[in-house]
Parts: C-alpha cells; sequence; structure tokens
C-alpha cells in the first residue's frame, strides 16, 4: 500500500469516529432536551398571572394542571408586595375562564408544588397578560391541623 | 380673644376625632359588617332565645344572608361548565337548592356563635371586585381566617365566594358537583341535592 492510501483509511476512519460522536451528541441533545423539558422552539402560547398569599415552594418550571392533566408551565415567580407574582404559560388554544380557580396543591401529601385550575362557567376568558382573579394559596397542613388540635397559646 | 382660639381648637379637634374614630373601612368590609352585625344581634336578642324560636330567629338569619350573598353568581361558579346548558327552569330550582343546601349545611354552625371575637383585618379592591379579611377568634383561642369575595352589583357588593383558611366555599362545591354529574347526570345531581335539602 502506498502511504496515500494508508492516510485515506486513516482520514476516513477518523471521519467516521468524527461523525458517530456528532450524532451521538445531538442524541444525547435531544434526550436532555426532551427529558428536561426545555422549551428550545421558543414559548408559543400566552401567559396570564395570578397573585398568591402563600406558594408554599412551587418553582418555575413547575407543571400547571386542569383535570389532572399537565397543561401548562409556571413561567415565573416574583415577590410583588410581599405576595407571589406567578407568571403562568398556556398553549394558545386553551382558554381559562374569568371566574376559573387557581389553586396550589401538593402531589401526594409531601411531593412537589404545582397549580391546579378548576374551570369555570363564566363566558368570559382571561385575556393574555390579564390575571387569574380567584386564587388559593397553599394550604399548610400541619398548621391547619396544629391550630384545630391544640389552639394557640 | 384667647377663648374664641380654644374653642375653635376644640371644634376642629373634635371633627378629626370624628371622622377619625369609625376607622378607615371601605365599602365592602362596612357591608360586611352591617351583615355580620345584623346576624350577631339576632342571635343575642332575647326575645328569639330558645328552641320554641328556633324557626324565626333562622328565617331571619336567612334573610340576612339573603341581602349579602349573590346565590345566583355562587351558582354558576360552582356549576362552572355546567351552567349555560342549563334551562332558565333548571337554572332557578338550581340556586333555590343550593342556597337551601348552603344554609342547611352552615345553619347549625352560624347558630353555635358563642361570644366568638370577629375582627377585620382589611380589604383590597380591583375592579368591581373585592376581598373582605376577616377573623375569628374561638373559645380555644385559635384564629381562624375568613375571606369573604364580593363582587359590585348595582350600588352593593355582594358575596360570591367564601374561603375559611384559605379554602374556598365555591372551589369545593365546583369539584364535587363536576364529579357527580360526569359520573351519573345533572338530573342526579339535583336529585341528590332535593333528597339533602328535603331531609327533615
Amino acid at each position: 500500500m502506498e502511504s496515500g492510501e494508508v492516510a485515506m483509511k486513516k482520514f476516513d476512519l477518523e471521519l467516521a469516529v468524527g461523525l458517530f460522536i456528532i450524532a451521538g451528541i445531538v442524541c444525547l441533545g435531544y434526550l436532555s432536551i426532551k427529558l428536561g423539558k426545555l422549551e428550545i422552539v421558543g414559548e408559543r402560547g400566552y401567559e396570564i398571572y395570578g397573585v398568591f398569599s402563600n406558594i408554599g415552594g412551587l418553582k418555575v418550571g413547575s407543571s400547571v394542571e386542569i383535570a389532572g392533566v399537565s397543561v401548562g408551565r409556571v413561567k415565573s415567580i416574583t415577590l410583588n408586595n410581599y405576595q407571589a407574582h406567578v407568571v403562568l404559560n398556556f398553549p394558545k388554544g386553551l382558554k381559562i375562564q374569568e371566574d376559573a380557580i387557581a389553586s396550589v396543591k401538593t402531589k401526594g401529601l409531601v411531593g412537589e408544588k404545582y397549580i391546579e385550575i378548576s374551570p369555570g362557567g363564566s363566558e368570559n376568558n382571561i385575556q393574555p397578560g390579564a390575571r387569574i382573579r380567584e386564587t388559593q394559596s397553599a394550604v399548610d397542613l400541619e398548621e391547619l391541623i396544629s391550630k384545630f388540635v391544640f389552639g394557640k397559646i | 380673644m384667647n377663648l374664641a382660639y380654644f374653642r375653635r381648637g376644640l371644634v376642629l379637634l373634635l371633627l378629626i376625632f370624628g371622622i377619625a374614630l369609625p376607622g378607615w373601612a371601605g365599602e365592602p368590609t362596612d357591608e360586611i359588617k352591617q351583615t355580620t352585625d345584623k346576624i350577631l344581634s339576632i342571635l343575642t336578642n332575647p326575645s328569639l332565645k330558645g328552641s320554641s324560636k328556633t324557626a324565626e330567629r333562622e328565617k331571619l338569619i336567612r334573610q340576612a344572608i339573603d341581602e349579602r350573598f349573590d346565590w345566583e353568581e355562587m351558582s354558576r361558579r360552582s356549576l362552572a361548565r355546567y351552567w349555560d346548558q342549563r334551562t332558565d327552569g333548571e337554572k332557578k330550582e338550581f340556586v333555590r337548592l343550593y342556597s337551601d343546601l348552603l344554609e342547611r349545611t352552615y345553619m347549625d354552625k352560624v347558630e353555635g356563635y358563642s361570644g366568638e371575637k370577629v375582627t377585620y383585618e382589611g380589604e383590597s379592591i380591583d375592579n368591581g371586585y373585592a376581598v373582605v379579611k376577616v377573623k375569628i377568634v374561638t373559645k380555644k383561642n385559635t384564629d381562624i381566617r375568613v375571606h369573604y369575595r364580593l363582587k359590585r352589583v348595582e350600588n352593593k357588593w355582594l358575596v360570591y365566594d367564601v374561603s375559611i383558611e384559605g379554602v374556598s366555599l365555591v372551589n369545593n362545591y365546583r369539584i364535587q358537583f363536576n364529579n357527580i354529574i360526569l359520573k351519573s347526570s345533572y338530573e342526579n345531581l339535583v336529585k341528590r341535592l332535593r333528597d339533602r335539602v328535603e331531609l327533615k
């Protein structure tokens, strides 16, 4: 064999390895995006916000559910006038009625927090950027139990 | 000369106190207060005490609550998605049954009042909607937070939801009504309400 041919074979091998690695990285990237639920394609849909006196550990990225189905995400949480200002992201076609109630709930009894939307009966829907008026903050179960079992000093 | 000034100063002082004393509560709080005071006066009225007067007492309490609660709005919010599909007759029937159910469920609690202190912790108003925060101090010295949600209807503030310790009444019944209607039917829900209400 000539050195040229050997070099060619080596180049082919390196090319193959390189392509294989790139393919591997792309697959890894796809997997992490899918699993991490990142929205690379940009935030389609619309946003509305709610004000809660206590969100009990709700996080950005926590899910928003209707009938137990995850339909949206918590986009941002800020403290506004000592209350939690929570922005929710919903897909475009999903209408939320004006009298829908947004509650902070817990997965199980001590699991992660999420937002449950209970649909209302109003003919009007909440416009993008507008506020969900009816909100229920996280219920602190321990506090509630102790209040009604033991009273207060 | 001195006396004139003194008198003017006194009048001014009295005016300031006269305005400041009633407290800086807004309309929604005032209206909740009115209804609460009315009910408390019925409960503490000596001429209405005793089991022989129960029917009369409860009728008066129900009247006071009827003036402050918007039963139709509460029914709409509790039936939620199912409200629109109802005929006018069905809506009227539902409003009546629902308000009777609530009366039957909570009248005992109202009648069980024994001197608990009610304080008004503040209110917030936003475009025709208001939240009035109330605290009830029980005999065991626990604080119970009650939030009234009101809507301005004509020239009055009417209640459309009550949350006790952060749990909303409308949401509570909305979820239950939804489950019953999905599992069986609206007619079955009405039957269940009727059974509960007409139970003597």
